[in-house]
């Protein structure tokens, strides 16, 4: 009984890693930005058929196209924010809104419209890899999974805290003006912001695609599980989105096996609303 | 132009006769079609009105964005299905079952949620759709999950089923004319006042005494109402349902997408955005559904962006500005007229009720605390005003003077300390539209235009607080208007007003509240000398007439010769009061604000 329960926090534990990565690319654009992109998921869909079709058409291992999907969902990050969202940064929350989700339908339904509704796998040697590490089973893409999640994560912790560009969106995120002040140049910043934020969701689609599948409308599966983890962690808090992450990675294993597969949604949905009516800054945000 | 002059439309027949033809073509369009394809089509523009409109009302009017509508009307849809195929009870009566029970899951889960900011609202509410859209596809005891449900054809009034469609079509135009009409009914009323007010600034609005919680429950419920009805319209017309249909984010955001287009919180804009995109949505879906499966769902993302982008106001909104530019042309009432003094039958009765007589303090602070964190905005604050008084407020920026307004007016809660007015105790009273209906009202130092109503419709927000009457209401603002010499700008939108008017209306807004205590905060700040005075008579002449005045002021003309009493705050506590001359002397006051300077330049 205690191993299964081992087990549950283990798995829960290791895809939660995956969760963080996305939801710490939504913090940091909220955090920076003060819009919520709906569009989120849609990117890691993006990513997750990239990464699927390098491997189809071209043989690449698939956590080896994070070499590429990084840079490039960066640039697609630049050019996304400078068309779309840039012009309604100053418009009120309803026309943001609609924005990232006018966005969301589009992305959505041209993948559609290229890869059809059939759902993507990628099988390689290692998929069906488990290690057996003192009695638990350790499914090796999902800590692959996890370890370069977390890699991820410290790498853009460190760079937020140690370059020059990385310190201008923390100040951006806490005060506007300001950063102006200081010769901070915000829309360059804002884009650079927005452009990690993409960049974060598309290496976790790569770092996805092993041990899940894509079909269109997968991003707004775990853009959903991103809101409340970036709500449970605090909406200001890109440590908080870690830890959400990883709490929610543990919870959804619990429901799963203790409630029921089909509801272990409901219950962070449930989880989310509570947070959001009782304490909106969650974990680790501050007011 | 304002709401108020087409509500209150000057008697031009020839606009009424245009509403009744057009109202006459809609009724009798679905008889001259004969063509099913077409009927069709109708009904399903009446239906996508319906539920625009209904959603127009919280989302446009209040300005709630709910992406979770769909909630209300699956529950609307299952709940009317289950009870027919369980009971064989009537769809009607299950619609009324549905309605209920939308309400009350609407106010279980939907009130709460108003606590939160825009963002996270629309969250919050994605979030509720989506629980109900699992739960329904799991519960297949109750809903048969994702199989659906299959209501069985059984043509007759009392099914709610019918052979023709034709009787489907005038059922949803019957609904939508409804909806029209509560709309119509909401818009010209105070309660639709109060919602366009706190869509624009929530704070400004509760400073007016608006129930802002009230409101959008209230606006919640109707949307809800309507959305419901139409889910069991929904069931009823195609047969089936399933938790993808009736639970699913696409409809809550393409009743957003019709309002945006059509025109948020406008009386026709959804009306308008069905009848221009339903055709079109259908369309596509024929050309381009079939063959590309999802083009016409990337046409309708982009229509989207650019709407929201380009279009912010929507076909409706445009129209509107033409229809009122068209109206105030041909205006053939005029107005009040605008000049100042006036006879003094005509002056706003802004003297506030009240025992005159009363020696006893108006307002008593005693001991007020207010700490944010570590740092103490106010501490034991004690001080008085008397009826009738106009008692300065100063001290050097961050010195507490706006956050004891926000202690007194009820924005803030106080940690320590009591507050009496007119001998009762209020202390901690919350939200501030309660301080509000007492008679203390206030200005922000910022200001808080309702930026998307004329001049007069944001004076008419402050009148309501005590006169109910729209009509009414009107005729006192306009003497408010006059009274404070902002009549040639009485139609103008607040947001296109220089600062000084702004502030101008700020005071006046205030004021229509028919307040026994009116808390300035900076109210002549950043204005030229010239208003400045401008601004000092209307003080003065509020005075006269029983209004207890208490200024926060930073220009030292002012305050000095308004006030026939000055408190002085530093670091949250009170150093000094008395006289402006004896204030004007006070060495603290000197090193703390005014500067040696200050007693040289006098």
């Amino acid at each position: 009984m205690t191993t299964d329960l081992f087990q549950l926090v283990l798995n829960g534990l290791l895809l939660g890693g995956v969760y963080a990565l996305i939801s710490i690319g939504l913090t940091l654009i909220f955090g920076v930005l003060e819009i919520i992109n709906f569009a989120h998921g849609e990117f890691l869909m993006l990513a997750m058929y990239a990464t699927f079709w390098l491997f189809q058409l071209y043989g690449v291992d698939p956590y080896l196209s994070i070499v590429i999907i990084l840079p490039v969902f960066f640039l697609i990050g630049l050019s996304i924010q400078r068309i779309t969202i840039q012009p309604v940064l100053n418009s009120p929350p309803l026309n943001q809104i609609f924005t990232t989700i006018g966005l969301s339908l589009i992305l959505q339904n041209v993948a559609l419209f290229f890869f059809k509704a059939d759902y993507r796998t990628v099988k390689t040697s290692y998929s069906d890899l488990g290690l057996n590490f003192a009695g638990l089973i350790i499914s090796f893409p999902r800590m692959v999974a996890f370890i370069l999640a977390m890699g991820f994560i410290g790498a853009l912790l460190i760079y937020l805290k140690t370059t020059y560009t990385g310190m201008a969106i923390r100040a951006l995120a806490q005060e506007r003006r300001a950063s102006m002040l200081m010769g901070i140049d915000v829309y360059k910043t804002y884009r650079i912001a927005f452009g990690i934020g993409i960049a974060c969701v598309g290496a976790a689609g790569s770092i996805l695609m092993p041990i899940y599948f894509v079909f269109p409308t997968v991003g707004s599966l775990f853009v959903l599980i991103a809101f409340v983890v970036v709500i449970l962690g605090g909406y200001n808090s890109l440590i908080g989105s870690l830890f959400g992450g990883l709490i929610i990675g543990i919870i959804e294993g619990f429901s799963g096996f203790f409630i029921s597969p089909h509801l272990k949604e409901a219950v962070y949905f449930i989880i989310f609303i509570f947070i959001l009516l009782f304490k909106p800054t969650g974990l680790l945000g501050r007011k | 132009m304002t709401a108020i002059e087409k509500e209150f439309p000057p008697k031009s027949k020839a606009i009424s006769g245009m509403i009744g033809l057009a109202l006459l073509a809609v009724i009798a369009l679905p008889l001259f079609i004969k063509n099913e394809f077409y009927l069709d089509l109708i009904v399903m523009i009446f239906f996508w009105a319906t539920l625009a409109g209904a959603w127009n009302i919280l989302g446009g009017f209040a300005g709630q964005i709910s992406l979770g509508h769909t909630a209300y009307f699956g529950i609307g849809a299952y709940t009317s299905t289950l009870l027919y195929l369980n009971f064989s009870l009537s769809p009607w009566i299950g619609m009324l079952a549905g309605v209920g029970l939308s309400v009350l899951v609407a106010f279980v889960v939907g009130y709460p949620c108003f606590r939160l900011s825009s963002h996270f609202f629309a969250l919050a509410t994605i979030a509720f759709a989506e629980v109900l859209r699992m739960l329904s596809a799991y519960w297949r005891g109750l809903t048969k999950g994702g199989l659906g449900l299959l209501v069985p054809f059984k043509p007759g009034f009392e099914y709610f089923m019918f052979n023709n469609k034709l009787a489907y079509a005038y059922i949803a135009l019957t609904f939508m004319l409804l909806m029209i009409f509560v709309t119509w009914a909401i818009k010209r009323s105070r309660f639709g006042f109060y919602l366009i007010s706190l869509r624009e600034d929530q704070d400004g609005a509760e400073s007016l005494g608006v129930n802002t919680h009230r409101c959008k429950t209230v606006a919640l419920i109707i949307s809800v109402v309507f959305t419901s009805v139409m889910g069991t319209f929904y069931a009823q017309y195609f047969q089936f349902i399933d938790p993808e249909i009736c639970f699913s984010i696409s409809l809550s955001i393409q009743l957003a997408l019709l309002s945006i287009i059509g025109g948020l919180g406008t009386l026709l804009g959804p009306v308008m955005g069905a009848f221009l995109l339903t055709p079109i949505d259908v369309l596509l879906r024929g050309w381009l559904g079939g063959v590309f499966a999802g083009l016409n769902l990337i046409v309708y993302g982009a229509i989207l962006i650019v709407a929201v982008m380009y279009f912010p106001i929507g076909v409706g909104g445009w129209l509107k500005i033409r229809w009122e530019r068209l109206l105030r042309d041909r205006m053939v009432t005029p107005p009040i007229p605008l000049k100042m003094g006036m006879a003094s039958s005509l002056l706003p009765s802004i003297s506030p009720g009240g025992d005159k007589t009363d020696e006893l303090p108006l307002l008593r602070v005693r001991s007020f605390g207010k700490h944010f964190g570590g740092l103490h905005a106010v501490r034991n604050l004690s001080f008085h005003i008397n009826r009738g008084e106009i008692v300065g407020l100063i001290g050097p920026n961050g010195a507490g003077k706006t956050t004891i307004f926000n202690l007194i007016s009820g924005f803030y809660s106080a940690d320590s300390g009591e507050m009496e007015f007119q001998r009762e105790r209020i202390t901690g009273l919350a939200p501030p539209h309660k301080v509000c209906r007492k008679g203390i009202a206030r200005t922000f130092q910022i200001v808080k235009p309702f930026n998307n109503m004329s001049l007069l419709e944001n004076i008419m927000v402050g009148v309501f607080c005590r006169i109910k009457d729209p009509w009414e209401s009107r005729k006192e603002a306009l003497r408010i208007i006059d009274f404070v010499g902002l009549g040639r700008h009485q139609f103008s939108q607040a947001s296109s007003l220089t600062i000084a008017d702004r502030k101008r209306l700020e005071l006046a807004r205030a004021l229509a509240t028919k307040p026994d205590l009116l808390l300035l905060d900076e109210v002549v700040a950043g204005l030229t000398p010239k208003e400045t005075t401008g601004l000092m008579s209307i003080i003065k002449s509020i005075s006269a007439r029983g209004v207890t005045v208490l200024m926060i002021e930073h220009v030292m003309k002012a305050v000095m010769t308004l006030s026939s009493r000055i408190i002085v705050i530093h670091h949250g506590e009170k150093i000094a009061e008395g006289t402006p001359a004896e204030v004007g002397e006070n060495k603290a006051v000197i090193d703390a604000y005014l500067g040696k300077g200050f007693r040289r330049g006098k």
